[in-house]
């Protein structure tokens, strides 16, 4: 490889002084050509970044692609040449840069050409060339080329110069008409890509599509006699120099991108945020688009850090995927721009720098989406538990109750109907009512304190009302709420403050209750105080351990409980539910 | 009397009306839903509708809807709810709506026969019957030391409350064996004590008791 470099480097300084020389000794009767330093400059800029970019992608056809084109260049040169077969050469090959630009700029930045119009418009210049070779076979040195000491075409057979330049004509024709194909076709695509794929192709896109536009109106001048004298390929010389040199600063950037990759490394050391890991790989791999996903072992499937589950995208999608994994299990996906499938080393040493961290926010992304379906799943149980002490009281009204109560009229007949003699059956029977209205008493406290219809009747103002009425010590009810609330928020206000009552009116030693209740619009707020010994909190095995179920009703609705409980100044239970 | 029953319940609404043919009264018709009973009430015009507060379809407040669409509909038609809940809020609902013919008991108080005779014919006469667990939550509610109702003897808030139930003196006096003399003395006493103006009418100043009570 590297003797195969020198061999073709020495080639080439050796091509661009003979054609340097050459270009200088043009005949004088050429006052088109832009002159030997513009000459020098393409070539060299062509075999150079070919040469360079061949050895840093072996694998990409563009290197050797321009290396051929330059050399094709400086031989075009020898058309300059007074000896007969050099000169023949020279006009033969004149153009064959032409056909290497084409194939250069239709084919980056992969190296290969895309479709069948790219393949097309490649195959034509090619063939164009053809034309150049069949007009030397009718068109004498002079009417070919050059004034009167150039070469001598050594493949003419017929003197026909009409033909030859009729052909000629053809073929500046044909290649004009190429130019401008390709120019709209790179337009198109720039039109068509994703801001990545921009990025990638800017400049060299730019380049290539001037140096169409100034080849295609330098042929144009050239057929309608040249009006615009060598401004149009001055221009066209300088465009095509920078080709290569954007491609090849294209390549270094790739390069230096995966040298971001290290900075990349340091930064995934500290802590990250989810959505810092996301930024950072996006920075690194130059795709603003870029979206990660995490593999969710228990429901074989890829879902996003805010919980939604997304597929691999398929091949036609407008989407690509790399997949992530450590130890042969999968750990993420990150779903990207299609124009970083040319950059796959990038994207793979992204992926190995960022394993851990992206397996650490897998993990934490399955805890999330654990805690959410945990929060539903409280909630759920509530609601199922509300449900069932609805369904329990119903039956009870509807069954138990009635029954109890159709025992006591038939007991009340019975009353009625014992005789003035049947004396001691009387006390009996009053005995049974007695105990069958304990009974009663008994089951309605029971239903009440499963499920309050009035709650369900009336809301929660009127039956926290109720539940002051009752309370074992004279408590104060403020009420700021005049709309019904979800049935399983007002339930959870109306359990809370009834326990909490009552775990007033059991511990706190005080003289009264203050009930306050308030909604913002937006969040229930259930305050309830007392003036007693304080000194309760949540989950111990004091006073206040019958707290931790409030404390559950109201954190299974996304709520808030707390306790301010100072010894000797009164207890304050706050429960803030929001109402979605 | 003329009564007319309205309850889900066949159970129920049936035994009931066979203990209330048991005490005398003549029952008109029974009804299983409110619309039935105002169609019945329309048609027969009782002198009292018995109405179950919990009925279909929402089996809610049904029955105090049917009092109120009656006592709109039918001024002279005395009402008695029948709860199996002790709801003062609905109660005091009830009487609120007017003290005249107006009743709320617990439905298990059908097993006295004599006290559901005497409420239902109360009710039918005008008079007003508020149930004694309502009663007692009302009057043996915690309040503040400086309430005036800790004021009363035990004797006048015993007075208070069966004031409360819609009792007239001579009842009340019959049930504490005291003579009516007695009685309206206390009752001097607690509105006095109370800051109540007097009412020489019975049926008036249940509104006024109630509201005290529920108020303080």
């Amino acid at each position: 490889m590297r003797a195969k470099l020198f061999l073709l480097v020495a080639a080439a300084v050796g091509a661009a002084a003979g054609a340097t020389w050459l270009a200088a000794h043009a005949g004088a009767d050429r006052p088109t050509e832009p002159g030997p330093y513009l000459t020098l400059l393409v070539g060299v800029s062509l075999i150079g970044c070919g040469l360079t970019s061949w050895r840093a992608r072996p694998d990409n056809k563009l290197g050797p692609m321009m290396a051929l084109t330059g050399f094709a260049w400086f031989a075009g040169l020898l058309s300059e040449a007074t000896s007969a077969p050099l000169y023949t050469v020279g006009v033969a090959v004149e153009y064959v840069f032409v056909a290497g630009f084409v194939y250069i700029i239709l084919s980056f930045p992969s190296g290969e050409l895309r479709g069948t119009l790219d393949r097309t418009l490649v195959a034509v210049a090619v063939g164009a060339l053809g034309l150049q070779v069949l007009a030397m076979l009718f068109g004498s040195g002079k009417g070919l080329r050059c004034g009167g000491d150039c070469g001598h075409n050594l493949i003419q057979v017929v003197h026909d110069n009409g033909l030859a330049l009729a052909l000629l004509g053809l073929e500046r024709v044909i290649a004009a008409a190429i130019t401008l194909i390709a120019l709209v076709v790179l337009s198109a695509r720039w039109l068509r890509a994703s801001a990545a794929q921009r990025r990638e192709v800017t400049w060299v896109l730019l380049a290539g599509n001037a140096t169409l536009l100034a080849l295609a109106v330098t042929v144009l001048d050239d057929l309608i006699g040249n009006p615009l004298d060598a401004t149009p390929a001055k221009v066209w010389f300088c465009t095509l120099a920078l080709v290569p040199i954007a491609i090849v600063a294209t390549f270094v950037r790739r390069r230096l991108a995966r040298g971001s990759v290290a900075g990349l490394v340091v930064q995934l050391g500290g802590p990250t945020a989810p959505a810092d890991l996301r930024a950072a790989l996006a920075r690194t791999l130059g795709d603003p688009s870029l979206e990660l996903a995490y593999w969710f072992p228990a429901e074989a499937r890829y879902v996003t850090g805010d919980g939604r589950p997304v597929g691999v995208p398929d091949a036609d999608s407008s989407r690509r995927s790399t997949l992530v994994e450590r130890d042969g299990t999968p750990i993420a996906m990150l779903l990207h721009d299609p124009a970083l499938e040319h950059n796959a080393g990038l994207v793979q040493s992204v992926c190995a720098a960022a394993g851990l961290a992206l397996e650490n926010e897998r993990l934490q992304a399955e805890l999330r989406a654990r805690l959410v379906e945990l929060g539903a799943s409280r909630g759920r149980l509530v609601e199922a538990t509300d449900a069932e002490r609805r369904r329990i009281e119903r039956n009870l009204h509807d069954g138990t109750q009635q029954r109890l109560v159709s025992i006591a009229m038939s007991l009340g007949l019975l009353e009625s109907k014992l005789a003035p003699g049947q004396g001691d059956a009387a006390p009996i029977v009053r005995e049974a009512r007695t105990a069958l209205a304990l009974a009663l008493e008994e089951l309605r406290e029971l239903t009440q304190g499963i499920h309050p219809t009035l709650l369900v009747e009336r809301g929660l103002p009127v039956a926290l009302e109720e539940l002051c009425r009752r309370a074992g010590l004279p408590a104060h009810l403020e009420v700021d709420l005049d709309v019904r609330l979800p049935d399983q928020v007002e339930t959870a206000a109306y359990y809370f403050a009834s326990e909490a009552m009552s775990n007033a009116v059991k511990h706190s030693h005080g003289n009264e209750i203050g009930v306050d209740v308030s909604f913002d619009g937006h969040v229930l707020t259930v305050e309830i105080t007392d003036d007693g010994i304080g000194g309760a909190a949540i989950g111990g095995a004091g006073p206040g351990s019958g707290l931790r179920g409030l404390a559950d009703r109201v954190e299974a609705l996304g709520g808030r409980f707390t306790v301010s409980s100072p010894p000797g100044r009164g207890t304050r239970l706050t429960a803030q539910i929001p109402c979605a | 009397m003329r009564v007319a029953v309205g309850d889900d319940a066949v159970i129920l609404r049936e035994g009931l009306a066979r203990l209330l043919q048991e005490a005398g009264f003549e029952v008109v018709g029974v009804a299983a839903d409110a619309d039935e009973l105002l169609e019945l009430v329309d048609r027969s015009e009782p002198d009292v509708a018995i109405v179950d507060i919990r009925m279909p379809p929402t089996h809610t407040d049904e029955g105090l809807r049917a009092a109120k669409a009656i006592r709109e509909a039918h001024p002279a038609v005395g009402i008695l709810v029948l709860s199996q809940h002790v709801h003062a809020r609905y109660a005091i609902e009830l009487l609120s709506s007017g003290t005249d013919g107006v009743g709320y008991l617990l439905k298990e108080r059908v097993a006295d026969l004599d006290e559901l005779s005497a409420s239902v014919r109360r009710v039918g006469q005008g008079g007003s019957v508020l149930d004694p667990a309502v009663v007692s939550q009302l009057v043996g509610r915690r309040r503040q030391a400086d309430n005036p109702l800790e004021h009363l003897t035990d004797r006048e808030r015993e007075v208070l409350a069966l004031m409360a139930e819609g009792r007239s003196n001579k009842a009340i006096a019959d049930r504490l064996f005291v003579s009516e003399h007695t009685v309206e003395k206390h009752i001097k006493n607690i509105f006095g004590t109370l800051r109540l103006t007097h009412s020489p009418d019975d049926h008036r100043r249940v509104l006024a008791v109630v509201t005290y009570l529920d108020s303080g």
